[in-house]
């Protein structure tokens, strides 16, 4: 670690910091502004302030708290927080408000731009970095970490509660992370637990995980990719066997609502599969004795008492014990696809009360929990296989190395990971007290086990905190020491720890060497890890986490199922992690003309020639549904998120396009005010007057005629992202009108609107990333960084590399300013 | 689940899987097993409370008459049986701070057991401590938990947070402090651990093992904080505060199981995991309240029914619309009818929580005799956001001093009065809460 002085940087030594690692800097244009007073732009920024706003924004209006007769355009610095509010209300032409006079397009612009240069050259010469609060990691991170130190697959469900997510939508905001004593006692738990697992406990206690198939999921037909072909229904699923040993697979099938067990007419093949291969193929079906009950009336009237009894126990053989190694396996569970169907006119699927009554007792039955218990025996000791995770930890064994040395050893590289830096002596001889008390009770790998319980409990590994150099002055700015910036880069990319290769550049100080920190970032972009940026960047800032929790109207959606869920969900991960691993511009995410497809949600989009359940890469070419599919705006799971369960919400959508994809998100209503939904009630059919008519409340117009319109053009997709042409109530009306004049129809013209809008997307983009990379809210001072990622990834065309190599060099991502006395 | 390799006869099994949820074994077989002190003189009171959302048909929910001849309503109709431990309360208030406008939703819920309005937050907190954590920290000195936190909503998909407000605000009733939420549980596994510990079982012995062993992780944490903290500014410091507070709590506990490690538990089995019906859910974790209470693990439990805001569905009462939308019924009957059928969907499954509780003896009576046990939400028309005349419902007999059977109507009073109250009656007295203006007469809750 570089000692406190060198890190004590003075201001000017950032510039070096920032310039050695970012080329990036050289594509600024040459319009830079060092003294604002100098700019002959400011009289001219004066003149428009005066004609155009201070109407109402002067001393003694003082509309909405703001007075901008006393402000100096010459001295932005001075206020540069209300400079900055007044340059997004400039950007998004939300001021003047409509029907007051406004400034013509180019002297707003060039109003903005002088603003924006002023403010930014301010920052350069006053950088403020601001700070991120001590970071608990999140259970996201704290999952990813168990298995990048570890090798561990536990889902982050089963260790720990969710975190709160902001109003941002990000679960990593440090603010918010807090700590509370059943959350010690779940880290506590979970440290227990993951290093009994590491370690393959043989004594771990025997237990139960039950795995549930979603009541709506369709078992009709093929449901995974890591199903066999020419399987129908059933799950697979990996499972972390804490020891080597006995365990039994128990299956139980789906029932209906007085209990019959589905699908009992005829026999079915059902089998139970280890990491692929058949561990049993059990028949079951069709051997019912006696008079049924009349298959309609199930639960008024019984069928004989032994088919009964059949009807209902019918599962109870399936069951089976067989011995796993410990670690992670995967179980698969399905039946043997039926390819005949019996006689008979072809039934539409069951919706509700029919659903939860027919026993379909000529159909297709279903599994419904798989569970997982055990070890009911162990393995014998010295046969006992070392899973391979375990064989990862134990990189030295006793009696071939001294026993203490060995597990000094394996400790101090399992927490010099955990807390991502070297660990001091003090801190290995802790860990290694536990050591030597789990060696006492029960040998050398329960010596290992209590170590490493101890340094997941630790602070060090929980907390992210950015130490403040000795000496540094109140509000003074300090550079993040390189381990710090290694963390931080790590959990922006990863959701996760540096691993060894970014550890060892850090603890060398090699970061700040021209090209090592890029190089790094490349690497770790092609890494499978950056996979965190789609599943907890991407998907929080879109917003459509929301559509795993929805349950939509099933008289108005008989067709929705759990398949449609899932697919609408891989559907938006498999587009942006594409996006993403071929590092496209990041614009190209709303007009992109193309999408990933399976069967069920290409029968849900009227796409026809795609079979199967498995996703491939399907080109619209502006020929389905005229052409509206592809990007963003055509996906299912945005359109769902952005409904209601029974309707389409034009507000709710355009809100959505309003603070997601245009960086303006409305002010919340007003106290008391019903919003625009909440006073309709809610009729699919006279949406559009209804918002009309409440536009003539002032105090709802400022914000819907802004939000109202971007909704309607989407009104074309229906609560679930089906394309429509008309409802009960008549054609529909695609056609939007913004309060600057501009007109659009429908989802296409919306594309092109905001295809000509790419700035305000990038900019919304380079916020969202900017603010989930750090871990905290954006503050207006944060602005000038995110300018400056826009104007230096402009020559890339605004990849997504250029993107993230733009925070990872901006101010805030690489200092902090030091805790303000008595703050 | 456990699979213990002896057979024990008193074996429960509490299954999160099927029909076989209740715990039939500890229905009425074992008694409360309250702390050595207890005597019929001094019966030991607990505190509960149960939380329903966005707010109620009013019309249907309250009472027209006051006093011991109120009509049942039929949003209330089943506590017909517990109509003598039952005390509607109306005329209380939770409204807002001037000043602080916007979150009708945040602050409904937040403000239930705080009475604070939280202002428009939301990259950070700023609430206050809730009335049950007031009480856990008089209440949890005697027993193993200070509280549980439950709830049947996964925040896990929690996308609809109020606007401007971050999602703790309508994911929690119970604040420790003004920053920390307390995470509402929803896993009735992870409850059962709570309660039992992570050693998997609630063998003595086991335990006792399990308990030694984090006792000294937490010692050897905290003098890992100590050091950490000469490093830190002083916010970054205030933080870490927060978590030695949590470590303290956590060895409180411990060591309060260990002194009592050597008392007999039924040895139960965990629950695999959440149902899949939200009734059972409900009935499963009110068991695990019921069994929390009657182990005396905890004396206070909070639960919410369903988050402030919440957009679940309750097809099976005949209402597939989401909750909240719905809720704003713009005066269409067949809107109205819908909400009024959740509201007493509601009631009728916190009568199963009563019900267990009178089924449960405690000492001279039963646990229903010897808790006091809230029950209500933070809005009362839900379609006007009104936070005048907020539903609540008093139950229990409260050790003594509760007598139900009555609708009593206050003159527009704070609903912090209400909690300065009930404050007194646990013996921890306050002199202010949040918005108080005194206290509410409770001669007349004691029916004097």
């Amino acid at each position: 670690m570089p000692t406190p002085a060198a890190r004590a940087l003075v201001l000017g030594g950032c510039a070096w910091l920032l310039a050695a690692s970012a080329p990036l800097t050289g594509a600024r244009g040459g319009a830079q502004v060092r003294g604002v007073a100098a700019s002959p732009a400011v009289p001219a920024v004066r003149a428009t302030l005066d004609r155009y706003c201070l109407g109402c924004h002067n001393d003694r209006l003082r509309t909405g708290g703001l007075s901008l007769a006393s402000l100096d355009p010459s001295a932005v610095g001075d206020h540069a927080d209300l400079w900055e509010r007044a340059v997004r209300k400039l950007r998004t032409r939300e001021m003047p408000p409509a029907g007051f006079p406004r400034p013509d397009d180019s002297t707003y612009r060039a109003t903005a731009e002088a603003l924006e240069r002023a403010l930014d050259a301010e920052a350069e010469r006053r950088p403020q970095p601001g700070r991120v609060a001590v970071h608990r990691l999140s259970r996201t991170e704290y999952a990813n970490a168990v298995r990048d130190l570890l090798g561990i697959d536990v889902p982050a469900p089963a260790l720990l509660p969710a975190d709160e997510p902001d109003q941002q939508t990000f679960d990593n905001v440090a603010s918010v992370l807090s700590v509370s004593p059943a959350l010690l006692e779940n880290y506590l738990s979970a440290a227990y637990r993951v290093s009994r697992l590491a370690v393959a406990d043989p004594s771990a206690p025997a237990t139960e995980e039950a795995y549930i198939v979603p009541l709506a999921l369709s078992q009709d037909e093929r449901v995974s990719d890591d199903l066999p072909f020419g399987t129908q229904g059933g799950i697979a699923f990996r499972h972390q066997f804490p020891a080597a040993g006995d365990y039994s697979i128990t299956v139980t099938l789906r029932r209906q609502l007085y209990r019959y067990i589905i699908g009992m007419g005829e026999p079915h093949q059902i089998d139970v599969r280890l990491d692929g291969v058949r561990l049993r193929r059990f028949t079951i079906g069709g051997a019912g004795r006696g008079m049924t009950a009349p298959e309609s009336f199930a639960g008024n009237t019984q069928g004989e008492p032994q088919w009964e009894v059949y009807m209902h126990t019918a599962d109870e053989g399936l069951r089976l014990r067989v011995p796993v190694s410990a670690g992670s396996h995967e179980i698969s569970v399905s039946f043997v696809q039926r390819f005949w169907e019996p006689e008979g006119i072809l039934q539409p699927p069951q919706r509700g009360f029919a659903r939860t009554t027919n026993e379909l007792y000529h159909g297709h039955p279903a599994v419904d929990t798989v569970a997982v218990s055990g070890p009911l025996a162990l393995a014998g000791g010295s046969k006992d296989p070392q899973p391979r995770t375990a064989k990862a930890l134990f990189i030295c064994r006793p009696p071939q190395a001294a026993e203490r040395d060995c597990a000094r050893r394996i400790l101090e590289r399992v927490a010099s990971g955990a807390y991502r830096r070297p660990v001091t002596a003090a801190e290995l001889d802790t860990v290694l007290r536990f050591y030597d008390a789990g060696r006492a009770d029960g040998g050398f790998d329960t010596g290992i086990q209590r170590g490493l319980e101890r340094v997941l409990a630790a602070p060090s590994f929980l907390f992210r905190v950015v130490r403040e150099p000795a000496g540094t002055a109140p509000g003074a700015v300090f550079p993040l020491s390189d381990l710090e910036l290694a963390s931080r880069l790590s959990f922006f990319l990863w959701s996760s720890v540096p691993d060894d290769a970014l550890r060892r550049d850090a603890s060398r100080g090699r970061l700040r060497e021209p090209g090592v920190l890029q190089a790094h970032v490349r690497r770790m972009l092609a890494d499978p890890r950056s996979r965190a940026l789609v599943d907890s960047f991407a998907l929080q800032w879109l917003k459509v986490g929301k559509v795993a929790g929805v349950v939509p109207d099933v008289d108005a959606f008989p067709e929705f199922d759990e398949n449609l869920r899932r697919a609408m969900l891989d559907e938006t991960r498999l587009f942006l992690a594409d996006q993403l691993a071929s590092d496209r511009p990041v614009p190209e995410l709303v007009t992109a003309d193309y999408s990933f497809l399976n069967e069920r949600l290409a029968r849900h989009y009227g796409v026809a020639g795609v079979y199967g359940s498995h996703f491939r890469r399907v080109s619209f070419g502006g020929t389905v549904n005229d052409g509206v599919r592809g990007g963003l705006l055509g996906q299912a799971s945005v359109l769902t998120a952005t409904s209601y369960p029974n309707r389409t919400s034009p507000v709710l959508r355009g809100r959505w396009l309003l603070d997601t994809v245009l960086g303006a998100p409305p002010p919340p209503p007003p106290p008391d005010v019903p919003t625009l939904e909440q006073a309709s009630p809610g009729r699919v059919l006279n949406q559009r007057e209804q918002m009309e008519a409440h536009r003539k409340n002032p105090a709802c117009a400022t914000c819907h005629v802004r939000m109202d319109p971007l909704g309607f053009s989407l009104e074309q997709f229906d609560a679930l992202g089906q394309w429509r042409v008309a409802t009960a109530a008549g054609p529909i009306d695609a056609s939007a009108m913004l309060p600057d004049g501009s007109r659009f129809d429908g989802a296409r013209g919306l594309r092109a609107f905001l295809a000509g809008h790419q700035d305000e997307f990038v900019r919304t983009f380079t916020e969202k990333l900017l603010a989930y990379a750090l871990g905290r809210g954006l503050e207006p001072a944060d602005m000038p960084a995110v300018r400056r990622i826009v104007r230096d990834s402009a020559g890339q065309h605004h990849q997504w590399s250029s993107i993230v190599n733009g925070v990872v060099a901006s101010v805030p991502f690489r200092l902090a300013s030091s805790e303000r006395a008595g703050s | 689940m456990m699979a213990s390799r002896k057979s024990i006869p008193r074996r429960t099994v509490l299954r999160g899987l099927g029909a076989s949820l209740a715990l039939p074994l500890l229905d009425g077989m074992i008694p409360a097993l309250t702390a050595q002190a207890r005597s019929a003189a001094a019966p030991v009171h607990r505190f509960g409370v149960v939380y329903v959302p966005n707010g109620m048909v009013m019309e249907s929910y309250l009472p027209a008459t006051q006093g011991a001849s109120f009509e049942l309503t039929p949003t209330l109709q089943a506590l017909a049986p517990f109509r003598p431990q039952t005390t509607v309360l109306s005329g209380l208030d939770c409204i807002p701070s001037p000043g602080r406008p916007g979150g009708a939703h945040a602050k409904a819920s937040t403000r239930y057991l705080t009475d604070i309005s939280p202002p428009t937050s939301e990259t950070w907190l700023d609430a206050g401590i809730s009335v049950d954590q007031i009480l856990a920290d008089q209440l949890g000195a005697q027993t193993q938990l200070a509280s549980l936190e439950l709830a049947i909503e996964n925040s896990d998909t929690a996308g609809a947070c109020d606007v401007g407000f971050a999602c703790a605000y309508t994911n929690t009733i119970s604040w420790r402090s003004a920053n920390t939420p307390l995470p509402m549980q929803h896993n009735p596994r992870a409850v059962f651990e709570r309660l039992f510990g992570d050693a998997g079982s609630t063998d003595a012995r086991a335990r006792l093992s399990r308990i030694r062993q984090q006792r000294s992780v937490l010692d050897s944490v905290r003098e890992e904080v100590a050091g950490l903290n000469r490093d830190l500014g002083p916010g970054d410091r205030g933080k870490l505060t927060e978590y030695l507070e949590s470590v303290r709590d956590v060895e409180r506990r411990i060591e309060r199981a260990e002194s009592q490690s050597g008392r007999e538990l039924p040895v139960l089995d965990r629950p695999s995991g959440a149902p899949a019906s939200y009734e059972d859910h409900v009935k499963l974790m009110f068991d695990l309240e019921v069994l929390a209470y009657q182990l005396d693990l905890t004396r206070v439990i909070t639960i919410m029914l369903g988050r402030e805001f919440s957009g679940m569905t309750y097809p099976q009462v005949g209402v597939p619309d989401a909750h909240h939308p719905v809720t704003h019924h713009a005066m269409e009957p067949e809107k109205i009818a819908k909400v009024a059928k959740i509201n007493a969907y509601h009631v009728q499954l916190f009568a199963y929580l009563l019900e267990r509780l009178r089924a449960t003896p405690d000492g001279d009576g039963t646990l229903l005799d010897h808790i006091t046990l809230m029950y209500g939400t933070g809005l009362s028309d839900c379609n006007a956001h009104s936070v005048t005349n907020v539903p609540v419902v008093l139950t229990g007999g409260g050790a003594g001093w509760l007598k139900g059977g009555r609708h009593i109507r206050y003159n527009n009073l704070p609903l912090a009065n209400l909690h300065l109250t009930l404050l007194d009656r646990f013996g921890v007295h306050r002199d202010r809460l949040g918005d108080s203006t005194g206290r509410v007469d409770d001669r007349q809750l004691a029916g004097l």
